[in-house]
């Protein structure tokens, strides 16, 4: 259900971006903070499904929140000639590699589980 | 896991699904919008597609070029075998070889001049008179037209600039440093060879060679040779914009 929706949402987005009108380029870099603050809650999101504390109002709230917290700030940056998108920007990715290190070591951790049930069954079916 | 189709878990899908609609429209607009800009934002990115394009094209060129070679080989094997024993097709194509001679599609070998010009190697700006100008010293393209010329008036059938055979549509253009005949890049020292002419009074007192060789001291070396070899035009000569009158 979950990954139906995911999919349709992809593509109903895909569609949207590709037939939407051209945004000015100088808009564009918030737009470029505020993708990865975004992917910056998905992932969070999903590490939290991972350690089975996952809130839907959290999320939802976080993602939006995130992401116009870091435009808002990006703004403020240009109009006082510092560069907080790269600060954002070491932040976001910083915890999505984080937030992807937790989930990775969840899902191998699981898979080494499941192997040794396996190698452990074979090994009570022999004898 | 089983899957439950609860209240719950439906608004969780949509509440997803939206967040994905919203996250890829802004990724895909933001890939268009940058990749609209991207001549703008990131100059070297274009120019790094620009060369690889060149080179790419470059090689095409290459190898339709080394096709063309081989085929014309093949046509000229064919077309010698076909007038073997044919007298008047014999005299045809003698009639085809020194028309091609003419149109700088063969090679051309005979008695002719090489003609080398250097820039005055001993001109400097301190050395210069007041309103005098440096670049006077240099070979320029004026002077390699001026130099065809008149090896055209001497008669000359066929004539190179550093390999670059001078047809009917060839130009001789100044495009700064360098000098672009057929254009292709050519630069100093300049080797200009003509063959069919006879080229005895190319160094007269008061002749354009003389002139340059005297008033500014550019170096020209000419020899009279019995063997010089005009190279062939390797070009495409392009027919777009003409048709043939009827």
């Amino acid at each position: 259900m979950v990954f139906i929706a995911i999919l349709i949402g992809c593509i109903i987005g895909a569609i949207l971006g590709i037939n939407s009108p051209l945004i000015p380029y100088s808009i564009s870099g918030y737009l470029a903070i505020g993708i990865m603050a975004a992917l910056d809650s998905v992932f969070g999101g999903i590490k939290s499904v991972v350690q089975k504390n996952f809130d839907m109002r959290i999320f939802v709230s976080g993602f939006f929140i995130n992401a116009i917290t870091a435009v808002l700030l990006t703004y403020l940056g240009n109009k006082l000639n510092v560069d907080i998108a790269l600060a954002a920007i070491v932040v976001f990715v910083g915890r999505i590699f984080i937030d992807l290190a937790i989930i990775r070591r969840y899902y191998v951790e699981k898979w080494t589980n499941w192997i040794e049930k396996k190698n452990k069954d074979k090994e009570i079916k022999k004898a | 896991m089983k899957i439950k189709y609860n209240k719950k878990n439906i608004s969780i899908s949509i509440v997803i699904g939206i967040l994905c609609v919203l996250l890829t429209f802004g990724i895909t607009l933001q890939i268009r919008t940058v990749q609209n800009n991207i001549s703008i934002s990131n100059p070297n990115y274009a120019d790094n597609n620009l060369r690889d394009e060149v080179l790419k094209t470059k090689e095409r060129y290459d190898n339709a070029f080394a096709q063309l070679e081989k085929v014309n080989k093949e046509l000229e094997a064919y077309r010698s075998k076909a007038t073997e024993n044919d007298s008047s097709a014999a005299e045809k194509e003698e009639q085809l070889k020194k028309d091609n001679a003419v149109l700088g599609l063969n090679e051309v070998t005979g008695s002719g001049v090489t003609i080398t010009l250097r820039d005055n190697q001993n001109a400097s700006v301190s050395s210069m008179k007041s309103g005098d100008d440096i670049s006077n010293y240099l070979v320029h393209e004026i002077d390699l037209l001026k130099i065809v010329n008149e090896l055209k008036n001497a008669g000359a059938i066929a004539i190179s600039i550093n390999g670059q055979r001078i047809i009917p549509t060839t130009s001789i253009n100044c495009a700064g440093n360098i000098t672009r005949v057929n254009g292709e890049i050519v630069g100093t020292p300049f080797v200009i060879k003509a063959v069919g002419g006879s080229f005895e009074t190319l160094e007269r007192p008061g002749g354009y060679i003389d002139w340059l060789r005297d008033d500014y001291g550019i170096d020209i070396s000419v020899k009279l040779q019995n063997n010089v070899t005009v190279e062939k035009y390797n070009g495409v000569i392009n027919y777009k914009y003409a048709q043939e009158a009827k």
